[in-house]
């Protein structure tokens, strides 16, 4: 897997404050920060039998160290983060993580408030700027933040919340997708599925709708109505992308897929990728990916880029492998996805598809 | 886990385990079957390139079920999997009339392989919930099931999409296991 971490530390800095806190300030928070993540480890342990101590300590001894950190610094936890910790991903899950955490009513009913309007993605456009002016007001308050002198935080702190919750709309909509069944009639669903053949195989004419070349594309039988199955339109928009973003690459890998020996079938293969794509943006594993790769609000592009990647680098990683034939399919891809999961544990990776010149 | 569980799986004899292949024509329904059996979520299948194997515990055997993918390409690898079979199961959607020659011709063929002699036969009739599906009976004879003299088979009506039906069939699956 091809990835590179070129994610420098981005200044603590806050011209306003001076040099003295700004050192001040970014030590203590890279040790405050680190307690976010050993929550979470709590967290899972406490269901066990070292449930009361974990508890109290996650329960008592945390505000008690953030109370101590806050009267020492004169900041509070996300004001430490943002200034903390570096742009994109690490700040955005830090960030998450101290939210999820808080237990002030206002925040509370802030996230509460938030969720509803991402799951219903209500999330856009004009929209968008009052509930993050909305949001980030709400913290200023609570947490007696002057942001006059904190400007620095309120950028940043809102470029978070769009993270956070642009993400939560993204699973919705990709949610809605994938419930939309591939429906024949739809005139609009049938002129996708005819430029994905034209996208892949410019050269060759579909000779009819019902027709064995399907098959040359790895669909199943001569109609893939009924490949896309439980991923729906999701399934298709996914390859649709794939074939023209990045056309020359697809090509490569479709070129892959008809080899004598390690070939698989790409459409077919293609609808299980989205699948994965689709678990590991519902547990949160794809948020690394997700909040280095986005500078605004993420959309569905975003997802389907990520689907790219993986099914780029799922290519490669078949023909290094050197499958025997079809039939390790799901052991080739649940190593890949044991590989994929683990880069995705280190959140200032940054993840492209590396186009090598000679397959371009 | 509970300390009864723990302490019932270190007194009880271990399970007996059965070898179970699950076959068909692609989109009969065969990963479905299988998520039913193992209680997991229906609603995100993907058409199985390869094969799905989950194992499942049920009336003191322990089932190892292998879903192997139906598509055309695929079939040539099926008869990898047919040493030490204990039952098959063939999954057919009732509703599919067209490939209906196409799924009897898979299925004798699977039939006159030595490696699966006697080896008792489950066929699901699955879809049922589909308009104009064949009725379990009615897909026997179209298979001309009643002929198959050498083996114990079954058929079972199922719409797996809601779960409807494969519990019988299994229970099936495990008393004829016992007769043996």
């Amino acid at each position: 897997m091809q990835f590179s971490s070129n994610k420098t530390n981005s200044s603590f800095s806050s011209e306003c404050l001076n040099k003295r806190l700004q050192q001040y300030s970014s030590k203590s928070s890279t040790c405050l920060v680190s307690l976010a993540p050993l929550s979470n480890i709590f967290h899972k342990i406490s269901n066990n039998m070292y449930f009361s101590f974990w508890w109290v300590f996650t329960y008592y001894l945390r505000p008690i160290i953030k109370w101590f950190l806050r009267k020492t610094t004169g900041l509070c936890e996300l004001q430490r983060i943002c200034y903390g910790e570096v742009s994109g991903a690490p700040r955005v899950k830090a960030v998450e993580q101290s939210l999820n955490s808080s237990r002030s009513k206002q925040i509370r009913q802030l996230i509460d408030h938030l969720n509803d309007i991402a799951e219903n993605r209500r999330f856009t456009g004009a929209n968008e700027r009052e509930i993050l002016k909305g949001a980030v007001s709400t913290v200023l308050i609570v947490k007696k933040i002057n942001p006059k002198i904190h400007y620095q935080f309120v950028i940043a702190f809102g470029k978070c919340v769009e993270q956070i919750w642009g993400y939560k709309q993204l699973l919705a909509e990709v949610e809605q997708l994938r419930q939309a069944q591939f429906d024949s009639d739809d005139l609009n669903h049938e002129r996708k599925l005819y430029e994905l053949w034209e996208n892949l195989m410019p050269n060759e004419k579909l000779e009819g709708r019902i027709t064995r070349q399907w098959q040359d594309i790895g669909f199943q039988g001569e109609d893939p109505k009924t490949d896309f199955r439980g991923m729906g339109m999701l399934g298709l928009e996914n390859l649709l992308f794939f074939a023209t973003e990045y056309k020359a690459p697809a090509q490569h890998v479709l070129s892959h897929s008809m080899h004598p020996t390690y070939g698989y079938c790409f459409a077919i293969v293609g609808i299980n990728l989205t699948s994965m794509a689709l678990s590991l943006l519902r547990d949160g594993s794809a948020k690394t990916y997700l909040y280095n790769a986005s500078r605004s609000l993420p959309t569905i592009r975003l997802f389907h880029y990520f689907y790219s990647f993986l099914f780029y680098e799922f290519d490669r990683f078949w023909m290094e492998c050197k499958p025997k034939d079809i039939m390790e399919f799901s052991s080739v891809r649940d190593k890949f996805e044991k590989n994929l999961r683990n880069s995705l544990l280190n959140s200032r990776m940054e993840f492209r598809i590396a186009l090598n010149v000679e397959n371009v | 886990m509970g300390l009864l569980s723990i302490l019932r799986k270190l007194t009880s004899t271990p399970e007996r385990e059965l070898r179970l292949l699950l076959l068909g024509l692609d989109n009969a329904g065969k990963t479905t079957i299988l998520k039913i059996l193992a209680s997991e979520d229906i609603t995100s299948i993907t058409p199985t390139a390869g094969f799905n194997i989950k194992s499942v515990i049920s009336d003191g055997f322990k089932l190892n079920v292998w879903d192997i993918g139906g598509q055309r390409k695929i079939r040539p690898y099926w008869k990898n999997y047919f040493e030490n079979t204990d039952i098959l199961i063939y999954v057919v959607d009732s509703a599919d009339k067209k490939r209906l020659e196409e799924t009897g011709i898979e299925l004798y063929e699977l039939l006159s392989d030595d490696k699966l002699n006697n080896v008792p036969l489950l066929v699901y009739a699955n879809k049922q919930d589909l308009p104009d599906s064949l009725s379990a009976s009615d897909l026997a004879q179209a298979l001309n099931l009643p002929s198959i003299k050498d083996r114990t088979w079954q058929i079972q009506a199922c719409t797996a999409a809601q779960g409807i039906g494969v519990r019988e069939g299994m229970e099936w699956v495990c008393k004829s296991i016992k007769k043996k």
